[in-house]
């Protein structure tokens, strides 16, 4: 009797410490005044080291691999391309510039012949010679290892489906052709292509060594050109960008400000806000809704930025598994979602709309009103999926574990249950999800994806309902659509001008979510918290490239 | 045959306290240790108290589809991000645009209030009770019954048996019990589990249970193993093996019915051990999957606003640290009940 009251008193005692605890929240806000409204820039220091948190790992840091906002944003930083972009905000970011190359490219009047000239003196990281050889390489891996952007290239560059049916890793891509003396790049392709200039600034176009093995160099990612380096990775938990001494400022692309930015993987948001807030770490975009986001707003606005990304949120309804290989089905799951909810579970930072191309996009016209109603039409749907005979089917919504889409993945589920399927939500670890929707084995039926453009082209969100971009793993089609008609349109398209091409993306647009091909619900406004020694006004937010970490400076 | 109860067949030690004395002294005659235990466990009323607790909860929990049925006429995934309800007379969004649920309205309909998907926190609360009682009293079921099975037969053949499987419970033993939990959970996450033919689904309550009832196993086998190691020197196992009883015989007929209070002492403990794990791992996205609803998950949901909406995190803190203490101090009531060898020696 005795121990038992003890035990309950104790018990009792830590239980309301718990509580009271929890009731003051945290005593640690560091919520700042900063600094005063001025319109003067901040006055910012050279050097330094800052802390950055990511809620998961990039997929990948080798720069053949990495197909993620998170991943690319330090690829940016750390590796050259032949074409880049103007560091500018806005539409004036949209533009290419010369990167490594020393101008833009001659192009033959066919539009099918593209002749570089490698900047001379150039050297990666590690010291060693940039050679224009290098270029091809650098594509020869991005096919070889399967990667998600191999068919931007193997789509475009003559030979280069050739080298990916061939499978041997040093043969040769008949298209590029090299001259390590002078420097001079020439790639052929086997049509004109609009897109094909964008396609260089990508990271997976970034130039590396010519003894980069064929593997995937995440653990120990190969030297680049670029105002930073990677110099450590740490599992799967951390990593380090610093300045790269061998940088030799190319025109356009400044040098970086700070000498060491460490990336720590801290996958509860909350505890990254306020780690943030209170100047532990000094930034972090893409939270999800919740207190922490609401309380940084409220205490520390002038650290907290808000931007509209060209992005598109939508899921994928797979076509070649049933039941989504019928139309009318996908068009019952139209009719069931409710946009405006979907925003909700988003806390606000989802624009809803129905379009498939983002606002700000060229070739984007406002669909409206959506084609299958406001949505949350349930009875209808309900309807379809009996009348289709599809009542009971059982099928898996794939998600994962990231807080706003695990909760968009249940409800899916959810609508799904109520207009007559057998739904189960599937959750999948962040860093493996889009490998393993992506791989054909897995079948997935439906589930949520997103996709931020890589570059400022309606034809880069095209590519995703490309046939031709199919893949059996890495695939980025994941609804599978594979419409001859949808073809045609694209390669007439691609080979105009974007301003004469705009138009007929805007029908495309309209078809592709009139026939469900894609799910679009929203756009994704993307919050950004920094430090108090961050001098916020200086960072660029790229249309493209999102924030660019070599703008990132400490305040004075 | 079993062991005499010292207590009640020879005369009291020294030492022993007055309260045995008086109550050995009052004993009819013939009355059995069980019909002792339960007399002493009728005087703890602190510990019965707790009893019924839990049978209230677990009887709460079988009421979960009447809840949610008649009540709350919702079910437990039931999502409703863009609707409405009338709270103090005003229509109030469930979810707002901010996406922070509604609180506790203390009606029929969202009586705890919702979560970020518009569902009944109640509902799930009740439906979280059963998952995480069915899995802790099934989880602690399998980790009886193969520690029993384990620590029987090393402690009983002893020599290489005993070697092997003490060496087995060393490795496991070193493993922290949530770490070895996550990782066999993530494992199966995807696939699902495989034992022999039978195959579980990824989201089946089945895998969170072999792997919680699994990895408990080892805490409960050493101690069985060593009071198997004790009691298999009396006498009266050299009597069975004397009268030709094989070694099966022995071990179910004669030591197992010795061990048998052991085995309902650690019984609660073992439970709210496994109900404690449980959210634990699906707290971390190991264990119980959407959208099955657990007082883990539940937690870690509404840890984002725990500030705007703490309902969410509190309700089901509140079930799990009623259901552990419950069984914690209903157990330890059952242990002084059953082994007053224990309050002796605790006293001398």
């Amino acid at each position: 009797m005795r121990s038992t009251l003890r035990t309950l008193l104790v018990l009792a005692l830590t239980l309301s410490l718990a509580l009271f605890v929890a009731a003051c929240g945290s005593d640690d806000n560091g919520g700042d005044g900063g600094d005063s409204g001025s319109d003067e820039a901040s006055a910012i220091q050279e050097g330094g080291e800052a802390t950055f948190n990511y809620p998961s790992f990039p997929d990948y840091l080798d720069p053949a691999m990495s197909y993620t906002a998170a991943g690319w944003q330090a690829l940016y930083a750390s590796y050259g391309q032949l074409l880049t972009y103007a560091r500018e905000e806005g539409q004036a970011g949209a533009q290419l510039i010369p990167g490594l190359a020393e101008s833009m490219p001659d192009v033959s009047d066919d539009g099918k012949t593209y002749t570089f000239k490698l900047r001379e003196g150039l050297k990666y990281s590690d010291g060693s010679e940039v050679k224009a050889s290098d270029f091809e390489h650098a594509i020869k891996r991005v096919i070889n290892l399967e990667s998600g952007g191999a068919s931007f290239y193997t789509s475009t560059i003559v030979g280069a489906d050739k080298y990916l049916e061939a499978g041997k890793a040093k043969g040769d891509i008949s298209g590029i052709t090299a001259d390590d003396e002078t420097g001079e790049i020439t790639i052929k392709l086997k049509a004109a292509n609009g897109q094909f200039p964008f396609m260089l600034s990508m990271p997976f176009a970034s130039l590396v060594p010519s003894d980069t093995p064929f593997e995937v160099m995440t653990k120990n990612p190969p030297p680049g050109v670029a105002p930073m380096k990677i110099t450590q990775v740490e599992g799967s938990r951390r990593f380090v960008l610093e300045k790269n001494e061998n940088y030799p400022e190319i025109p356009g692309i400044p040098p970086a400000h700070l000498d060491k930015i460490t990336v720590n993987v801290v996958d509860n948001n909350e505890r990254s806000i306020r780690d943030v807030l209170s100047n532990k770490a000094d930034w972090m975009d893409d939270p999800g809704p919740g207190d922490a986001l609401r309380e940084f707003k409220e205490t520390a606005s002038e650290r907290y930025t808000e931007q509209v990304t060209n992005s598109t949120y939508y899921f994928f309804l797979n076509q070649r598994v049933k039941p989504f290989d019928n139309p009318e089905l996908r068009k019952a799951v139209a009719y069931a979602i409710d946009k405006k909810a979907l925003a909700r579970l988003f806390g606000g930072q989802l624009e809803p709309g129905c379009n498939f191309l983002p606002p700000g996009m060229q070739g984007y016209e406002k669909i409206d009103p959506c084609p299958h109603g406001k949505g949350g039409d349930i009875e209808r749907a309900k309807k379809i999926v009996q009348d289709e005979g599809a009542a009971g089917e059982k099928v898996t919504v794939w998600g994962n574990e990231e807080e706003s889409t695990k909760a968009v993945t249940e409800y899916l589920a959810d609508v799904l249950n109520e207009i007559g399927f057998d739904a189960e939500p599937r959750i999948v670890d962040g860093e493996v999800y889009f490998q393993t929707i992506g791989a054909q084995k897995t079948k997935a039926q439906i589930g949520f994806t997103n996709w931020f453009a890589d570059f400022p082209h309606p034809g880069n969100f095209m590519f995703l309902v490309d046939p031709d971009t199919i893949q059996e793993t890495n695939n980025q089609n994941f609804s599978n659509v594979d419409d001859p008609e949808i073809k045609k349109q694209l390669d007439e398209l691609d080979q105009q001008d974007i301003g004469e091409a705009a138009a007929g993306y805007a029908a495309l647009d309209k078809r592709l979510v009139e026939n469900v091909d894609v799910l679009p619900y929203g756009h994704r406004k993307l919050p950004s918290f920094y430090s108090n020694r961050i001098a916020v006004d200086r960072v660029l937010f790229h249309p493209v490239m999102l924030a660019d970490y070599t703008t990132f400076a400490l305040k004075k | 045959m079993t062991a005499d109860n010292p207590v009640e067949t020879q005369p009291a030690a020294e030492g022993v306290s007055h309260e045995l004395e008086v109550e050995a002294s009052h004993a009819p005659s013939g009355t059995s240790p069980w019909a002792l235990a339960w007399r002493r466990l009728k005087r703890n009323k602190v510990s019965l108290a707790f009893g019924v607790l839990f049978i209230l909860l677990v009887l709460s929990a079988l009421a979960a589809p009447l809840w949610a049925e008649h009540v709350a006429e919702t079910t437990p995934s039931r999502n409703n991000v863009s609707g409405t309800i009338i709270k103090d007379g005003q229509e109030v969004d469930i979810v707002s645009l901010e996406g922070v649920p509604i609180g506790p309205t203390w009606g029929r309909k969202y009586f705890l209030g919702a979560d970020q998907n518009g569902r009944d926190v109640m509902v799930r609360l009740l439906y979280g009770a059963r998952n995480s009682l069915q899995i802790g009293i099934l989880a602690a079921l399998i980790t009886m019954t193969l520690a029993v099975i384990l620590g029987m037969a090393a402690g009983y053949f002893r020599g290489w048996t005993d070697a092997i499987i003490s060496r087995a419970f060393d490795v496991m033993w070193a493993f922290p019990v949530l770490l070895l939990g996550v990782a066999l959970g993530v494992a199966l996450a995807v696939g699902g589990l495989n034992i022999g033919p039978l195959h579980f689904e990824s989201g089946s309550l089945w895998i969170p249970t072999f792997i919680i009832g699994v990895v408990g196993v080892v805490y409960l086998a050493r101690p069985i193993r060593g009071q198997v190691l004790s009691l298999r020197e009396k006498e009266f196992v050299e009597a069975a093996r004397a009268q030709g009883a094989g070694n099966l015989r022995i071990m179910f007929g004669e030591l197992l019915p010795n061990i048998a209070s052991t085995l309902l002492v650690f019984f609660p403990l073992i439970v709210a051990n496994a109900i404690m794990l449980e959210a634990a791992l699906s707290f971390l996205g190991a264990g119980v999957q959407p959208p099955a609803p657990s007082w883990g998950t539940m937690i870690s949901s509404g840890l984002s606003s725990l500030i705007s909406a703490p309902h969410q995190t509190f309700a089901p803190g509140l079930m799990l640290v009623l259901t552990v203490l419950s069984l914690n101090i209903f157990g330890e009531g059952v242990r002084d009940a059953l082994d007053p060898r224990a309050k002796i020696k605790l006293e001398n």
